[in-house]
């Protein structure tokens, strides 16, 4: 029963591979706003991810996951630049700090379903983005605050390519994470109290805790997200992390797929490339963009992540059979 | 001292008695059944030992642990397990994945080795889907096994559900109308699935059971329920003579035409 005796080299290995190959490669083709829009949408995956487990897997709606991001590239501006740690124990430790403050939400959050538990975590939403322009001597206020580019082996990664490459490197760790942790115990439990908390706990899944990780979990990811965005960028003010950045991240799950780390890819490849290519409609994009998003949702509403098994299927014949997917069996 | 006990057993909904001083105690690897008309008490009686719903009073006794006082995920853990009337499997699941879910109980790994991936996690899910594959064969679902259960039909959800509650290895397992929605053939798999599980494996099976035929051959003790109080209990022969259960089940007064 070893690994190798059951590994096949299946086309989803070999769509994997080629994915990895183009991104390794195709950024050296291109010039450096190609490649910041590049780091861009893997942050945006990384962040994505976080919040997919928790409400497409866990099944916690969260209207607070800007405010992670933001305490992860606040935590991780501020150990760099006024603790003069090492970005790559700063990043980390922000990580880590906007995971506490998951905890911390999840605690009164344990109590709340539904629309109640979207109330309390847009509450923590408005707290966390007084208290960044509250706190100016951490923050540097509603004025924001200046990041740098880390270096690595005593090189700078100045240049948009080489961080690129950094933050391609952090988001492959991101998503092994996320697919083990789904094909675990742990993200069986998150995907049984989604369906029903009494048979999860009846199968010996113990609620509240199950409920903290995911929210830990979720807190985490948004933290190093938030902590590589504000280094890419390079300056972070509290408007970067308000309602709309909330939205788009359930926007950017909803659109891929829930519960799927696809999904959670496609969804924020989408999301990021998207308002770039509408530039061209000027004053008018944002209603191109909501044009386009209702479209979206009516006529897929399973996700980006439906539309391959669903063109799969057509082609082999089959016409009636299960829905195209079950969207959180395929655990990619 | 038997090796599970209920000892009056009290659950009120308001001022409502749902279950009132129930009690029941049932050998090790027995086969009891727990009838009664609708509205009886049966789930509600399952729920509070379960502990999805709360009590009120009594005690709850596994092989002289006591958990009454125990969340619903430590009862699980020790040892009591379930099924439900309506399956509960997780639709938008495939069916291996209902099972493995059942194994949690067991699992080898902890959480940070299931955020890392290491090899010892991922040795634990080899053996955990293992485990599943043998129940699908069991319980006859090889075939179904990654279709999402949300478009089986009920009787295959029921089997499901019972295969998902036996990989948490339960020491009590309680079943809530095993065979409803089954035919006769799919109803005399799970009949012959009962006997084994109490008989091979030592489960105590406590079942309730709408269709008196399989309930009759299948329990060696009965107990009744009306209207949340224990009116008889007994083998099957007596319990279908008793004037209390025909009265409960026909109506009053027709233990006299009886």
């Amino acid at each position: 029963m070893s690994e190798q005796a059951s590994w096949k080299f299946t086309p989803t290995h070999f769509a994997l591979g080629v994915l990895l190959i183009l991104a390794i490669a195709a950024p050296l083709a291109f010039g450096s706003y190609h490649h910041y829009l590049a780091s861009l949408c893997l942050i945006n995956i990384i962040i994505a991810i976080g919040l997919n487990l928790l409400t497409g897997n866990a099944g916690q709606i969260s209207i607070c996951h800007s405010s992670f991001m933001a305490i992860g590239a606040y935590g991780t501006t501020y150990l760099v630049s006024k603790v003069g740690l090492s970005f790559w124990v700063a990043l980390p430790m922000g990580g880590i700090i906007a995971a506490m403050f998951g905890l911390a939400l999840g605690f009164p959050a344990l109590r709340l379903r539904g629309f109640y538990l979207a109330v309390v975590t847009l509450g923590f939403l408005e707290m966390s983005q007084l208290l960044i322009t509250e706190l100016p001597s951490i923050t540097g206020g509603v004025r924001g605050m200046p990041a740098s580019r880390p270096a690595l082996f005593g090189y700078t990664l100045a240049s948009d390519l080489s961080f690129y490459y950094v933050i391609l490197a952090i988001t492959l760790l991101a998503i092994w994470c996320a697919y083990s942790i789904i094909n675990s115990p742990t993200g069986r439990a998150f995907d049984a109290i989604r369906n029903s908390e009494s048979v999860a706990q009846t199968l010996a899944m113990p609620l509240s805790r199950v409920k903290l990780i995911a929210f830990m979990l979720a807190a985490f990811f948004a933290g190093i997200g938030g902590g590589l965005f504000a280094s890419l960028v390079g300056f972070i003010d509290p408007l970067e992390f308000g309602l709309w950045t909330s939205v788009r991240y359930i926007i950017i799950i909803v659109v891929g797929g829930l519960g799927s780390i696809v999904g959670s890819v496609v969804g924020a490849v989408a999301l990021t490339v998207l308002p770039e290519l509408l530039r061209d409609f000027k004053e008018y994009n944002e209603l191109v963009f909501g044009v386009l998003l209702l479209a979206f949702l009516i006529l897929i509403p399973h996700g980006l992540v439906s539309v391959v098994p669903r063109i799969r299927q057509r082609l082999s014949g089959k016409t009636n059979s299960q829905p195209a997917i079950s969207k959180h069996g395929a655990g990619v | 001292m038997s090796y599970f006990t209920i000892d009056n057993l009290v659950v009120t909904f308001g001022g409502l008695r749902a279950v009132a001083n129930v009690s029941l105690a049932l050998g090790k690897g027995e086969i009891h059944g727990l009838i009664g008309p609708n509205g009886a008490g049966k789930t509600t009686l399952i729920n509070a030992v379960s502990g999805l719903i709360p009590h009120q009073d009594g005690r709850i006794v596994i092989d002289g642990q006591p958990v009454h006082q125990m969340l619903a995920h430590k009862r699980a853990e020790a040892g009591i397990g379930r099924t439900f009337q309506h399956a509960e499997t997780f639709a938008d699941q495939t069916v291996i994945t209902n099972l493995v879910a059942g194994g949690f109980a067991h699992r080898t790994s902890t959480v940070l080795q299931d955020v890392l991936g290491t090899p010892g996690k991922f040795a634990a899910e080899r053996k955990a889907f293992a485990e599943a594959d043998k129940m699908l064969d069991i319980f006859n679902l090889r075939a179904l096994r990654d279709v999402p259960t949300g478009d089986l039909p009920f009787g295959t959800l029921k089997k499901i559900d019972l295969a998902r509650a036996l990989l948490a290895q339960p020491r009590i397992l309680m079943l809530d109308e095993p065979t409803s929605g089954m035919n006769s053939s799919e109803a005399q798999e799970v009949i012959t699935a009962c006997k084994r599980i109490a008989g091979e494996l030592g489960v105590t099976l406590l079942i309730i059971e709408h269709n008196m035929r399989v309930i009759m051959g299948l329990a060696q003790m009965i107990h009744v329920l009306d209207h949340g109080e224990k009116i008889a209990q007994g083998t099957p022969q007596e319990v279908q003579r008793d004037p209390l259960v025909i009265e409960a089940y026909l109506g009053h007064g027709s233990a006299t035409h009886a």
